[in-house]
């Protein structure tokens, strides 16, 4: 890991790199780093994935920079910290807080919200007349194979690894603050390391011994699920199962204030 | 990524106009709109009135006397409406009402005017929720298609995306709701309650120049801000605090009313766009609709704008005559579902305080 304190070097590296997304609060891209000069150096070159959390504009400058500087040096600590508890999360090639630059090893595979096949991305509308939309349909249908399959691990195995994985992070004491299925990876079984499950962005992940943030974090989840993937309520319970046998003894605590955490959001019926 | 599938929307175009009657009175604003449904597709604004029950400067409104305001004025207010469309209720389909959620008193003095007037003229009920109400309007007034919709208000704080005919909660506050904060700290520097205290607080807010640190409470996508209310409330207390602005012997270290309406908006409304970013970085979409009373707020409009801009999107945003709970949203929503062929028949039209925005089927999209 290198610490660089010249900023114009990082933003230089983002320049070069290739933009792949923005996400919520950064902007994602890919870069590869030469390897450090050692004696048995080849030229081959590092992948990695730069997070930049470049300036917000809606934001007051004050905040902007105090909230970037701790979020970048927050994340890093994390994910320090959930190596260290040996949780799959992705390495630390360079750290930049000041310009909130972050950057990750590179992770060959798909998010699990990809291959679940969730959510309401793209879908549209459309007036009562109109002539394509059984064209368009048929279309849907036909790549309807299951990306996972290209993994070889079914449904229910990928939750077990999401629930043993976060059991993992938690018995480290690390909470994730934002778990959803965007922000967990499968690691394709051609890669290095074989097929693992990754948790990423760790943007708003803080240390707690708490029950009640573990607790928290699993709410969290849960309504992403129920909010992402309509018919989620099997996939959360193997999900916790899975957390359930990781956690040992840890479990009945977090259960029963789990069980606190989901009455409490507003305006629910109190019917029962 | 899934391939962009489109789907036919449940809604046939009307075989022949469709009038609806909206009421709204859930928290301190009387609402009263008229609304038709045209056999090409166009929806027109037949009247919108509203009367605001106005508490003076460091009171809210109690239940009890809000219960009060909109019985004494729901008549007036009907035929204002009636008059300026220039319609009779005999020409109307169905009456449209608040069902939920908002305060009790004021929700069931209303329901109880749309149940006569529905026993009088013979014309069948449809009860509606609120937030529903909210996001309907401003779809219909923007033509944003699928946003993510941003619903700020005295009473709610909610993120919401359309999901499998859901309106489904990303993201809400823990504890109060937005404009709720912004209400009670107006009490606290005792601000006018006319035309609204978060108005009053945009205007104050303008002359603020220092950003005093607030904590900044987003969680997930979740936020909560009650514990930045009292912390705003505990800077009147500091000995820097002026409270009738700066004079002539202070230095600079000093802070201001203005400067904590200021700080209180910066610090409230990055919250809220940035737990928008997330939930539009989350389901993928482009667009952002802010519906709602604090929605009005253009402030919130410009740095939802700035948000949407930097991620390649546009924001949409409705004025005072929309953001602010009106009777015409009620109207618009309620057509809809009675388009559908949903009714309440009297024996299930009592009101709930407690109506969560994803309980509602919404049957009139794909």
């Amino acid at each position: 890991m290198t610490a660089h304190t010249s900023s114009s070097s990082s933003l230089g590296l983002i320049s070069s790199a290739t933009a792949i997304s923005q996400g919520a609060e950064a902007k994602v891209y890919y870069a590869s780093l030469h390897p450090a000069p050692s004696p048995a150096s080849t030229t081959e070159t590092v992948d990695v994935l730069i997070k930049h959390r470049f300036h917000k504009g809606y934001r007051h400058p004050s905040l902007d920079n105090s909230l970037t500087k701790s979020r970048v040096a927050g994340e890093a600590r994390a994910l320090i910290r959930c190596l260290r508890c040996g949780v799959h999360v992705p390495g630390i090639r360079m750290v930049d807080a000041a310009e909130g630059v972050l950057a990750l090893e590179w992770i060959d595979g798909k998010s699990v919200r990809f291959l679940l096949g969730g959510g309401a991305e793209g879908e549209e509308e459309e007036a009562a007349d109109s002539e394509d939309s059984d064209v368009a349909e048929a279309a849907a249908q036909e790549d309807d194979t299951d990306p996972l399959s290209e993994y070889g691990a079914t449904q229910d195995e990928l939750m077990a690894m999401v629930g043993a994985e976060i059991a993992k992070m938690h018995r480290g004491d690390v909470v994730h603050g934002d778990l959803t299925t965007s922000n967990m990876m499968l690691r394709h079984p051609r890669s290095e390391k074989g097929l693992q499950l990754v948790l990423i962005d760790f943007g708003l992940a803080y240390t707690s011994t708490l029950v009640e943030d573990k607790a928290v974090d699993l709410y969290v989840l849960e309504r992403a699920f129920a909010s992402t993937h309509p018919a989620s309520e099997p996939l959360f319970a193997s999900v916790l199962r899975a957390y359930q046998a990781g956690m040992g003894r840890e479990w009945t605590a977090i259960s029963k204030r789990l069980d606190d955490v989901r009455l409490r959001g507003r305006k629910r019926s109190m019917v029962g | 990524m899934p391939g962009r599938t489109r789907k036919r929307s449940p809604l046939k175009i009307p075989d022949r106009p469709y009038i609806a009657l909206g009421l709204e009175g859930s928290a301190n604003k009387l609402g009263v709109g008229i609304i038709r449904h045209d056999t090409d597709g166009s929806t027109v604004v037949m009247s919108n009135v509203r009367h605001t029950y106005i508490t003076p400067p460091g009171e809210g409104f109690l239940p009890r006397d809000t219960a009060q305001h909109h019985r004494d004025w729901a008549l007036s207010v009907i035929n204002d409406a009636l008059s300026k469309a220039q319609i009779s209720l005999h020409d109307i389909d169905c009456i449209c009402f608040t069902q939920g959620p908002g305060m009790g008193a004021p929700l069931s003095s209303v329901a109880l005017v749309a149940r006569t007037l529905s026993l009088l003229y013979d014309k069948p009920l449809v009860g509606v929720n609120h937030c529903v109400g909210h996001i309907e309007m401003g779809r219909q007034i923007t033509g944003a298609q699928n946003p993510v919709v941003l619903y700020v208000s005295g009473g709610n704080t909610q993120v919401i995306a359309y999901s499998q005919q859901r309106y489904r909660i990303f993201g809400e506050t823990l504890d109060i709701a937005v404009g709720n904060c912004l209400d009670r700290f107006a009490r606290v520097i005792n601000l006018s309650n006319d035309p609204s205290p978060g108005y009053n607080i945009e205007q104050e807010a303008k002359k603020g120049k220092r950003l005093v640190p607030l904590p900044y409470t987003t969680k997930g996508m979740d936020v909560s801000l009650s514990g930045i209310l009292t912390s705003a409330e505990a800077y009147v207390q500091d000995k820097r605090y002026r409270r009738n602005g700066a004079s002539a012997t202070d230095g600079d270290d000093i802070i201001t009313p203005q400067d904590l309406c200021f700080s209180l908006q910066e610090t409230v409304f990055a919250m809220l766009v940035e737990i928008t970013e997330r939930a539009m970085a989350h389901i993928g979409s482009k667009e952002v609709l802010i519906v709602g009373g604090v929605g009005c707020n253009e402030r919130l409009q410009e740095m939802m704008g700035i948000m949407a801009e930097e991620r390649g999107g546009r924001v949409f945003a409705t004025d005072e005559r929309f953001c602010i709970d009106n009777g015409i949203m009620i109207a618009q929503a309620g057509l809809l579902s009675f388009r559908m062929g949903y009714r309440t028949p009297l024996t299930k039209s009592s009101c709930t305080q407690r109506f969560r925005t994803d309980e509602v089927h919404v049957a009139w999209r794909a």
